[in-house]
């Protein structure tokens, strides 16, 4: 639409202003903090550059990755057979679904813990086969994993039920089983749903704070970090970790964002 | 080699019942009825996506229950086309021949013939998303012939195209039907497509087979009112029937007496039916006829939509509806007022008592 013409819609013009609210919010709050930083650039290249910080925001980075690729194993079939089928007790195995994104963080840290913990149901017999889930790897990656389950599963569950049945329907009868439909038929046209959910699920992921620090506080991942630094070292140093922090986010997810136009385009005037 | 014996399945709100048919080797069979009566639930039935709660589907003689849609050898076409977006004209038709495994040679040889058969050649390489409703109808008939299917299912492939397109799709399939021997499935809500095609037929209505058999048996003598109202008999009437004499019934309909063949029985109630065009008008006094009902009637209508037949509502006693060419309807002056004549033939009137 031409731009004059959106600006002669009244109420256009108003919902952009109202939407405009959230916007400002966002974009207030992060020039309030850089407009700091920039005063004092020699030290944001010193923290930026500190070997503490570099590790943590890979370590937050790729534990982050790691529990994405868990749930796209997992979170595939799930999503696909909550898409493709009806059964009795489905709507409660929804809310199972769903109970993470609802959960207080402490809550869902503390559920994590004491599954996991090194005299927990699961983390016990880890335990004594030498493999740590507490104040470890593994921990951080376990509770990233539960808290960004959700927005994986939803995303891809929506993709697979954009694709009509009847696609998969003649798929099959043309000779393909069921997971030969889904992989050469189901999988690519949802491919664009599934990468949006495994970037939100990454960036639920790498903004996990309290259901991290209550099975593993070590090694820290950036927002522990972050909090380390405001209660020892207060508002400057943890600000400046901060910043460097959204820098790279940004960095990350516009390159993601970028890379999503060239992931499942296909023509769907069909 | 198709059979239904009995099979029922509920799905949600949506309910098929105990329906039994059998389509045999070569056969064109056409299913119709109105849209939501479950012909496209049978379909897929027989292609193996839903599996009967009760009853029993035999494919060549033997319980295909345990034979999944893949192993069949039988081909859907879904009326919105379903062809792949994602997949260009090629890929398409080859689909079902790369899913076989077949050798490369093999499959690039027989999409050459289908895209030629089809008239498709120079759309080799095109995506669905940028094709014509007609085009990608080709496409899909030629993506189910591919693999050469004993069975081809089609879910209402005319329904969403123009009629020069209709034509030509509905040559193609006659050839494809007579050159292969092909048994083809297909259903309709559409009759007049059903007169063309069909060797044999079923009516569906309302999750429920009412009628069954060769194609124009159907459509010439249905045993029920609701199959007689599907099938186009524009006239139907309740009655009672009076006597009967040799097979000759009279009925008695609001005072006045319709003679047919027919061997119901006096007393009974039945409906009366028949077409529009076994009515005879005659406009002048004394005209000869050898039909055994005439009845003076007043033409209250006269409805023209253009083509070359003109439809006149009259009552004589009872509303009846006459076909009449256009041009004798000039050439006479017919003009709702007008007292005229109508005549029926015996035998061309249908008795359905009141049960069926």
């Amino acid at each position: 639409m031409a731009q004059t013409l959106v600006l002669r819609d009244r109420c256009l013009v108003s919902f952009s202003l109202l939407g405009g609210v959230i916007l400002g919010l966002t974009v207030l709050a992060l020039l309030n903090l850089t407009v700091k930083e920039l005063a004092d650039i020699p030290h944001v290249v010193q923290v930026a550059a500190d070997a503490k910080v570099i590790d943590s925001i890979v370590l937050t980075m790729g534990a982050g990755a790691n529990a994405v690729a868990i749930l796209m194993i997992f979170g595939v079939p799930l999503a696909y057979v909550l898409a493709r089928t009806n059964f009795r007790g489905k709507g409660l195995v929804e809310t199972i679904v769903d109970i993470p994104l609802m959960l207080p963080h402490t809550v869902a840290g503390l559920l994590v813990y004491m599954l996991f913990m090194k005299r927990g149901l699961i983390g016990a017999p880890f335990y004594n086969i030498g493999f740590h889930f507490e104040d470890a790897y593994p921990g951080i990656v376990i509770a990233m994993l539960f808290v960004a389950s959700p927005y994986f599963v939803n995303s891809a569950r929506e993709g697979f039920e954009k694709v009509p049945v009847h696609l998969e329907n003649v798929a099959r009868t043309l000779g393909a089983s069921r997971f030969s439909a889904f992989r050469h038929i189901v999988l690519p046209l949802s491919a664009r749903d599934i990468y949006n959910g495994m970037i939100f699920a990454w960036g639920r992921a790498i903004g996990e704070f309290a259901a991290i620090i209550m099975i593993a506080y070590y090694p820290m991942v950036i927002s522990t970090l972050i909090y380390y630094r405001f209660t020892t070292s207060g508002i400057k140093e943890s600000s400046t970790v901060a910043f460097v922090m959204i820098i790279a986010c940004f960095a990350v997810f516009m390159t993601l964002r970028y890379l999503s136009r060239f992931i499942g385009r296909h023509d769907d005037r069909v | 080699m198709i059979g239904f014996r009995h099979v029922s399945l509920t799905l949600g709100d949506f309910a098929l019942q105990d329906v039994s048919f059998t389509i045999n080797e070569g056969d064109y069979y056409v299913i119709i009825g109105p849209s939501g009566a479950g012909k496209t639930v049978i379909l897929e039935m027989i292609a193996g996506l839903h599996l009967p709660d009760e009853g029993e589907i035999l494919i060549h003689g033997r319980d295909a229950s345990g034979v999944p849609p893949e192993k069949r050898r039988i081909a859907l076409v879904y009326q919105d086309y379903s062809l792949f977006p994602h997949m260009t004209v090629e890929k398409n038709i080859g689909f079902g021949l790369a899913m076989q495994k077949r050798p490369k040679e093999e499959i690039d040889r027989r999409i050459r013939e289908l895209l030629r058969t089809f008239g498709l050649e120079s759309f080799r390489d095109r995506f669905p998303g940028t094709m014509s409703g007609g085009e990608q109808q080709r496409v899909a008939i030629a993506r189910a012939l591919a693999s050469e299917p004993e069975i081809l299912l089609l879910d209402e492939p005319f329904a969403a195209l123009d009629p020069i397109t209709r034509e030509r799709l509905i040559a193609d399939l006659r050839r494809v039907h007579r050159e292969t021997g092909l048994t083809i499935v297909q259903v309709t809500h559409a009759r007049e497509e059903l007169l063309r095609m069909a060797t044999r037929c079923a009516v569906v209505l309302d999750g429920r087979l009412v009628q069954e058999g060769p194609a124009n048996q159907v459509f010439e003598t249905p045993e029920s009112t609701a199959v007689a109202r599907f099938v186009g008999m524009e006239n139907i009437l309740n009655g009672v029937v009076a006597a009967n004499a040799d097979g000759l019934a009279s009925i008695d309909i609001q005072g006045r007496s319709i003679v047919a063949v027919s061997d119901a029985c006096p007393g009974t109630a039945a409906d009366v039916v028949f077409r529009a065009a076994d009515v005879t008008l005659h406009v002048r006094d004394g005209e000869e006829s050898t039909a055994r009902n005439r009845f003076g009637a007043v033409i209250t209508a006269v409805v023209s939509f253009g083509g070359p037949l003109t439809e006149v509502y009259l009552n004589a006693g009872f509303p009846i509806v006459a076909l009449v060419t256009r041009q004798s309807a000039e050439d006479c002056d017919l003009a709702p007022g007008m007292s005229v004549l109508a005549s029926i033939k015996a035998s061309a009137i249908r008795v359905i008592p009141e049960s069926a």
